[in-house]
């Protein structure tokens, strides 16, 4: 697994918190929610959520779906599976401690 | 995702290239979609799309890499790759493919005939604890020595055995024979017998299947049961492997045994090469065979004792065997012969793979034959590399572009490689069928109906692994030069076409080079064969052969009967029409059969040498169309009384009484009988026509359980042989046809392994000179083409067609010099090597060399004369046009 603070890590915790909330959607959906919570200040690139998206997927943390959309084209959605439920609540954990770590240095040092 | 699916979408990525391509368009699409319903026009909705996506491409790239496995996809891709290339030239596939294909096919048939006559263990536990027992044998007075002598009396086994104690449990095998064989109401059939020591089984660790075996205790001599083992392959080719044929009774040779048991699947007997039918237990035979120093049928086989060695062995058992040998010394041993006797000595070699009579016979011809195949490979790989090389000078601007376009050296080797792994391994697939069929026929070849030889070749795992293996190694040969060479493509000068490629062209010439050498091996080795056989052929046997019926028959048992049954059978087929001679005699000659005796001159020492004996009927000679010089031929009032009345040959009569007369001088033989020499018949050959011609002694016929009966007559052997079996009919008491066959065939059967050699050896050579001729065809052809330019201006300024044809010939010269050079002593070499199996033939015989020069150098011509032509002929203009 990467080093908890490396930007990968954190697009995966971004799009597991994202499902496990919200449920099951496709790449769009996710890029989109991501830019409107985050209210633009993580800048992603769309493109690189699908590799994030499909290695997740090989990890078995998430599971994807075709689905027939309305007008008769194929569309992939992904949800969150168990262990991937179970990774989320580990890496959050992980996260929250590293950020308040962080926290109290810039407070304290 | 599991690796179940990433092997699936590396071998057919289709899949999963659409999968990717659809959600990434879904996307952009929705985000197209999006951007439009904010008032942007669509090209604008869609431009900002892309843009906000990224770089698509590599975004698909990276998810692809993530749900296959490269190396396997790349490695499909090649084989698709060269496959395809393949089939865009199906003339340089079919080339390659079949030329690999029949070496292939030759090495693989040859190495599983090697392999079943000589390598493989018997299939009995512990095969390597297993020995058999040798002595070596002096050569006989003419001709080349016989090699090893595995034969022993049974006098000495029993010493032997004695002797080993604890290290070792001896046991006997009798030479197997063919005899007449009938169950229950079936016609009779011949089976192949071998006599055992009753606990040869026992020794060897071969179970019974069915019933049971011998055993030591209930067979011992002189044996009270009259039993008999059959092989698994007998009973179930005979008797439907019924399980109720314990107890049932068989007829052997006319007497009744009951079968005890059957031997275990597999076990088929102790040499490779012969499938005994039936076992009968030693202690079975006639009694003078135990008491008897100087009838040596046997073959001692043992198996040593878990804690024992050979050497230790051997130190127990050769002081008695030179004891006995001494004791073979007599007053009347000549001198040559007690030297002989003492200094024999005992060895034990390895009986993992049993003993083999095929095997001493054949074993050099094999490897020989291995060799040749090898070659054959060799020349096949060399062609395949000069085409490969000649293909890739025409790919390179492909491979340019590729380099240019980031392949590594590595990546394009390894494209080069698979191509050659797939001809290879399509040449292996044809070369297996051809094995399938090519070892049979050529164990087939050497097969005789009155010695079959079967081997046990079943083309098993260990064949697949050495086909395969020689499949890679051509692949690396004939593949990794020309890969080398094509991957080094400097991008710029290839994509300019620029043609400076002389590099290609060497390395082609030496592959020619390489294949002329080769190919003139063989020819020189094939004509080497095919001349000895005609030499062998072309010998007097001192008899006529052809038309000459050979019928084994079988007598009445009354014993005083026999003689006048004998003799009425022969007059009365001498009366049917058509017939010109009937005469009898005792075994076959060309039998490989022979009695020999010492001959012992008034007031001399008996003969060094043992003279073949031979009981004849009165018209043998006229019959066989030896004529007699001297004296007369034998009278039905001739019979076995002192002193017998005898004809010999010129050469014993030369050999025993210089230039005197001979006719009314007498002399004995080793048991005393007295003989008087009463007519001279004219040289003949007795057992093979390999050895010069020897001296013969004929004596009239004794009562016979069993004769030959010859019958010279202008029909064939199949129509004469029904009619001398409704003769027999009409004479009644037992006396019966056995077998048919011609003096040709038995006189051809001599010269098996010569017609082998020369067939196979003919056949090899004819392949390999097709090969070499293919290849300097190829390279030839290939650089007159690339110098037409060079022909159409000489051409154009005046060169006749002469001059030019000179031309193309003058570029042939230095490949063809090279390799004849490093043929020429190749063949030397080996001719050197072959001396044993080539007859009438020196080691530098200028006939065979200058064959093979001859037969070469046409055929280069031939070869080289097309691109030759077609230089002389280029059109000028067309010439300097194309560019």
């Amino acid at each position: 697994m990467a080093s908890s603070n490396s930007a990968q890590t954190a697009l995966d915790v971004l799009i597991l918190t994202l499902l496990s909330r919200r449920g099951p959607s496709h790449g769009y959906g996710i890029a989109n929610a991501i830019q409107e919570i985050s209210e633009e200040a993580l800048r992603v690139d769309e493109g690189s959520l699908y590799p994030a998206l499909h290695r997740m997927e090989e990890a078995g943390w998430i599971a994807a779906e075709w689905m027939i959309t309305a007008n008769k084209r194929r569309a992939r959605i992904y949800g969150i599976t168990p262990v991937g439920s179970k990774q989320l609540a580990a890496e959050t954990k992980r996260w929250t401690s590293f950020s308040a770590g962080v926290t109290r240095v810039l407070r304290h040092a | 995702m599991s690796w179940f699916s990433r092997v699936k979408n590396s071998i057919s990525p289709h899949g999963l290239d659409d999968d990717l391509a659809d959600e990434i368009r879904d996307h952009l699409e929705r985000r197209a979609a999006d951007l439009q319903d904010m008032g942007f026009s669509p090209a604008e909705a869609r431009r900002r799309a892309a843009l906000a996506f990224g770089n698509a491409t590599g975004i698909r790239e990276r998810s692809r890499d993530l749900r296959l496995w490269a190396a396997l996809e790349g490695a499909c891709q090649d084989v698709r790759f060269a496959w395809r290339g393949l089939l865009r030239n199906p003339a340089f596939a079919a080339t390659a493919v079949l030329s690999l294909g029949l070496a292939i096919g030759a090495n693989t048939a040859i190495y599983s005939i090697v392999d079943a006559a000589m390598f493989r263990p018997l299939p009995v536990p512990q095969p390597a604890r297993l020995i058999s027992l040798a002595v070596p044998e002096a050569s006989r007075s003419e001709g080349p020595p016989s090699g090893i002598g595995e034969t022993f009396s049974y006098p000495l086994y029993e010493r032997l055995r004695l002797a080993a104690g604890d290290s070792a449990r001896l046991a006997l095998f009798d030479s197997p024979n063919r005899v007449e064989a009938e169950a229950g109401d079936a016609p009779y059939e011949e089976v192949t017998q071998q006599f055992v020591s009753p606990d040869a089984f026992d020794i060897l660790g071969v179970p019974p299947a069915q019933g049971r075996l011998f055993s030591s205790t209930e067979d011992f001599y002189p044996s009270p049961r009259f039993v008999v083992v059959l092989s698994y392959d007998y009973w179930r080719r005979r008797f439907g492997a019924d399980p109720a044929i314990v107890g049932q009774r068989l007829v052997l040779s006319g007497r009744t045994y009951t079968i005890l048991g059957v031997a275990r699947l597999g076990f088929s007997g102790v040499e490779p090469g012969r499938f005994i039918d039936v076992w009968l237990p030693v202690t079975l035979t006639d009694s003078d065979v135990f008491t008897n120093s100087s009838y040596k049928p046997f073959h001692i086989m043992g198996r040593l004792a878990p804690t024992a060695t050979a050497e230790r062995l051997m130190s127990r058992l050769q002081p008695v065997f030179h004891e006995h040998q001494e004791s073979l010394i007599g007053l009347s041993t000549p001198p040559a012969v007690r030297e002989q006797l003492r200094a024999s000595a005992l060895f034990a070699r390895s009986g993992a793979n049993g003993i083999s009579a095929f095997r001493r016979t054949f074993s050099r011809p094999l490897w020989i034959l291995l060799g040749v195949a090898a070659c054959i490979l060799l020349i096949a790989c060399a062609n395949v590399a000069s085409l490969l090389l000649a293909r890739s000078t025409a790919r390179s601007g492909e491979m340019a572009l590729r380099v240019s376009l980031g392949a590594g050296r590595a990546r394009l080797v390894r494209q080069l490689l698979t191509e050659s792994l797939l001809i290879s391994s399509l040449a292996g697939l044809c070369g297996w069928a051809v094995a399938q069929v090519a070892a049979p026929a050529l164990v087939a070849m050497v097969s005789k109906r009155s010695d079959p030889v079967r081997l046990d070749m079943a083309l098993d795992t260990g064949m697949l692994l050495f086909c395969a293996a020689i499949c890679t190694l051509s692949a690396l040969l004939f593949g990794l030069l020309p890969a080398w060479q094509a991957s080094g493509a400097g991008p710029m000068a290839a994509l300019r076409r620029a043609s400076g490629q002389t590099g290609r062209l060497r390395l082609g010439r030496f592959f020619v080079g390489v294949q002329v050498a080769f190919a003139f091996c063989l020819i020189s080795a094939g004509a080497g064969f095919l001349f000895s056989l005609r030499n062998l052929s072309a010998v007097d046997p001192g008899f006529n052969a052809r038309s000459v019926t050979v019928l084994t028959v079988a007598n009445t048992p009354q014993r005083e009967r026999q003689l006048q049954l004998m003799h009425e059978l022969q007059m009365r087929v001498a009366a049917l029409p058509r017939v010109q001679g009937t005469a009898t005699g005792w075994m076959a000659i060309f039998s490989g059969a022979r009695r020999a005796q010492r001959v012992i001159l008034p007031g001399k020492q008996p003969s060094e040498s043992a003279e073949t004996f031979y009981r004849v009927s009165p018209n043998y000679f006229s019959t066989l169309q030896t004529p007699l010089v001297a004296g007369r031929d034998f009278r039905f009032g001739d019979n076995d009384d002192e002193p017998v009345p005898t004809i010999v040959n010129r050469a014993f009569a030369r050999r025993y009484f210089g230039d005197e007369s001979v006719l009314g001088n007498e002399f004995r033989r080793d048991d005393g009988v007295r003989h008087q020499i009463v007519g001279i018949a004219a040289d003949s050959h007795f057992g093979d026509l390999h050895h010069g011609v020897e001296p013969i002694v004929y004596m009239p016929m004794k009562p016979p359980a069993g004769f030959t009966l010859y019958v010279r007559s202008t029909i064939d052997a199949g129509s004469v042989a029904k009619m001398v079996d409704r003769e027999a009919h009409a004479l009644g008491s037992g006396v019966r046809v056995r077998d048919t066959t011609t003096v040709e065939t038995l006189v051809g059967n001599t010269i098996l392994r010569e017609k082998l050699l020369a067939a196979i050896g003919g056949a090899f050579a004819a392949l390999g000179l097709i090969l070499a001729a293919t290849g300097l065809f190829g390279i030839l052809n290939y650089s007159v083409v690339r110098r037409t330019k060079e022909f159409g201006i000489r051409a154009a300024l005046g060169a006749t067609p002469l001059p030019l044809y000179g031309l193309v010939l003058k570029d042939l010269v230095p490949m063809i010099a090279g390799g004849l050079t490093v043929g020429l002593a190749g063949s030397l070499a080996l001719m050197r090597l072959t001396r044993s199996l080539l007859f009438g033939i020196q080691p530098a015989d200028p006939l065979v060399i200058g064959t093979a020069i001859a037969v070469f150098l046409g055929a280069a011509l031939i070869a080289a004369g097309l691109p030759a032509r077609r230089a002389a002929t280029i059109d000028p203009v067309m010439a300097l046009r194309q560019e």
